[in-house]
């Protein structure tokens, strides 16, 4: 799977047009009228949700018109534009790095959700030395548990920040 | 010279045994997160940051700046051994550094880069000392029109002067603003586009936005562009430093150039990225070896180092002085002033003197430290990044999670910054500028303060903003600066088509690249 760069750049301002629409929709509530003493609180963010909007089209136009230019033009301008465009956005290859990188903090984040910090960090560096690096069982078990312990020295100890504990650790006693 | 005084009485505050430990232990650390690629300064100082609310400010603001130093110099360190600027200002350093390293001159490289840094540093700072006064003086006339065009201003000149697609800068702003305008509402107390979630009456804070866009997105750059270390062993000889350190006078024209450049564009928020290029383009032009630029010229390193070093410490002059900062780590720092209880802008000038001469003393004494720290640190640090990064990754991811935690205790926060780092990825891919996003996160609450006192005051009428001389001035220029790029685009049909925009936007897209 091939992402090219030029339909990304529509799909992230399609994406920003969208994000200023809803701040202008948001804006409403708070009434976006000139009352008698200035603007009322709905008046900034709906200016600005409508320049997102309005930058945001201007960029997709920008894109759309780039692409046809270098499409019809030979010539200087059209080999300048394609130096950028030959690039893809992401390939297959890459997509899958990135995959495989991002996932697994999802999930780190979904399970410190549920089953507080450290315990994510735990069982994500344990995951991320063990398959991704491809150390050994004990080896990862060693740093994951570094990790979870230096953190928590640093935070609990050294800055008095306490971290999100999570049931167990709480069972357990720890707060 | 009322300065004088005050800096001495600085010094008094900042030379003590306990600020110089800060003082160590923040370069250190900076040099940490200017090293790692995907931990950059302005990510750095964010995470520290909720560290430092329990400490007094004049030490916290102490710990951050130096931090600030340290990634700064960090960054030069991996450009110039691996070819990866650890930080995103550090790109034009690669370009003659790393050729210098591979002919076997890594040390020269190095103290070359030091060094030169270390002077525009020092330029940066000494401007600060004499201007800062100066500039907060004048800004005590202000009222909230001056305020509002000031802002603006600051805002049109990165959309004017960004090189980029104007458009997309415009963007970047406009998503800060709204993200700053999130939770409850200054001047009514109404809650604003919080849509009914509970968790964003709370409001966005722009820590989590840079830890986001910088942190995570970078991280995930990082990874996308598939990471390889291939370094050059330096091995550190002190008759090789001093030898250096003699032959830096010889080019006091690419110093003197490129401290200038670094101060215009820390000062105006051009930040420590666009200077280091621009001073590289004017030493190639105009240097009399510009032509070996590139092939592991010692004044292609000197250039973009002493204006990325200027530029650094001088973005940290609008800030103190008039509240707008210079760069997204100054911006970053300028949130925390806020939450330690002080107001950044002219009045912190006579409320706390001790802690902004303290600071500044602090800088002279941080940037020394500074330099004497990375000569030393080089093998230590050369050897850390021989470290895969599949194991030095999610080391950062961590840290990148947890720091979003520790911003308020929140784990809605942590997903807010998950967001953010796809959309920061996402758009450092695509060229959009992410310094301006995070500028507006901060400046947002008090632009549309400034912009809604004024109409206040005014009865809601436009006009108040072109009534005085100044703040007339500041409006015009910043429409002017908004035009810009429209008049250069019209200039560019009419002579023919011009190489400037084409130059801008490859040191564009050179700088999307760490």
């Amino acid at each position: 799977m091939e992402i090219s760069r030029n339909t990304m750049e529509v799909a992230a301002a399609a994406t920003t047009a969208l994000v200023g629409a809803v701040v202008c929709y948001g804006s409403l509530e708070n009434g976006i009228a000139w009352g008698e003493s200035g603007p009322q609180p709905g008046y900034f963010p709906f200016c600005i949700g409508s320049l997102i909007v309005a930058g945001s089209l201007a960029n997709i136009v920008y894109t759309l018109w780039k692409g046809a230019a270098r499409a019809s033009a030979v010539g200087p301008a059209g080999e300048a534009a394609g130096v950028v465009a030959a690039e893809p956005f992401i390939d297959g290859t890459r997509l899958r790095q990135l995959a495989a990188f991002f996932l697994p903090i999802l999930a780190m984040v979904v399970i410190s959700a549920g089953l507080g910090l450290y315990i994510g960090m735990a069982l994500y560096i344990f995951y991320a030395m063990r398959v991704s690096v491809g150390y050994r069982t004990i080896t990862s078990l060693l740093i994951s548990a570094a990790v979870v312990l230096i953190n928590f020295f640093i935070f609990e100890t050294v800055f008095l920040v306490p971290l999100l504990k999570g049931p167990i650790l709480e069972y357990f006693g720890i707060y | 010279m009322g300065n004088f005084g005050q800096l001495m009485d600085g010094f008094a505050i900042a030379l003590t045994t306990h600020h110089i430990m800060v003082m160590v232990i923040g370069v250190l650390l900076g040099l940490v997160v200017g090293v790692l690629p995907g931990l950059g300064a302005p990510n750095g100082v964010s995470l520290l940051l909720p560290l430092t609310f329990t400490m007094d400010p004049i030490s916290a603001i102490i710990l951050l700046t130096s931090m600030y130093w340290g990634a700064l110099f960090g960054g030069s360190t991996t450009s110039i051994l691996f070819n990866i600027p650890g930080e995103p200002s550090s790109v034009a350093t690669t370009f003659d550094g790393y050729p210098m390293a591979k002919r076997g001159e890594a040390v020269r490289a190095l103290t070359l880069a030091f060094s030169s840094a270390g002077f525009g540093a020092l330029v940066g700072v000494l401007v600060i000392t004499l201007l800062s006064g100066w500039v907060a003086n004048f800004a005590l006339r202000f009222g909230s029109p001056e305020y509002f065009g000031v802002y603006f201003l600051a805002f049109a000149s990165f959309i004017g002067m960004s090189g980029g697609s104007p458009f997309k800068t415009l963007v970047c702003i406009m998503l800060g603003l709204a993200a700053g305008t999130v939770g409850m509402d200054t001047i009514s107390g109404e809650g604003r586009l919080t849509f009914g979630i509970a968790d964003l009456t709370r409001g966005i804070s722009f820590l989590i936005v840079v830890i986001g866009l910088f942190g995570l997105g970078e991280l995930l750059v990082t990874v996308d562009e598939g990471y390889k270390f291939d370094g050059v062993k330096a091995k550190l000889s002190l008759s090789v430093i001093f030898r250096t350190l003699l032959e830096l006078p010889r080019y006091w024209v690419t110093l003197l150039r490129s401290a200038l450049v670094g101060c215009w564009m820390g000062i105006t928020p051009g930040g420590p990225t666009a200077a280091s290029f621009m001073s590289y383009a004017l030493g190639r032009r105009f240097s009399r070896r510009g032509r070996f630029f590139g092939k592991g010229e010692p004044e292609g390193i000197v250039a973009p180092e002493t204006a990325d070093h200027s530029a650094g410490s001088c973005a940290l002059l609008p800030m103190l002085a008039l509240g707008v900062p210079g760069s997204a780590t100054a911006a970053v720092m300028m949130g925390g002033l806020m939450i330690w209880g002080l107001s950044p802008g002219p009045m912190l000038f006579t409320t706390r003197p001790d802690f902004v001469w303290g600071l500044i003393a602090s800088m002279y004494a941080g940037n020394l430290i500074a330099v004497v720290l990375v000569l030393t640190t080089v093998p230590l640090f050369a050897f850390i990044l021989r470290a895969p990064f599949s194991v030095v990754g999610p080391l950062i991811a961590i840290i990148c999670v947890i720091g979003a935690y520790t911003v308020s205790n929140h784990m809605f926060d942590v997903w807010l910054a998950l967001i953010f780092g796809i959309v920061g990825y996402v758009f450092k891919k695509l060229d959009y500028p992410l310094a301006p996003f995070v500028l507006a996160v901060v400046l947002g609450d008090k632009a549309e303060d400034a912009f809604r006192q004024s109409m206040l005051s005014s009865g809601g009428s436009l006009t108040v903003f072109f009534e005085t001389p100044l703040v007339g001035t500041m409006m015009g220029l910043g429409i002017l600066l908004l035009l810009l790029p429209l008049l250069s685009l019209l200039f560019g049909a009419i002579f023919g088509r011009g190489g400037g925009a084409d130059a801008g936007e490859a040191a564009d897209h050179q700088t999307s690249r760490p």
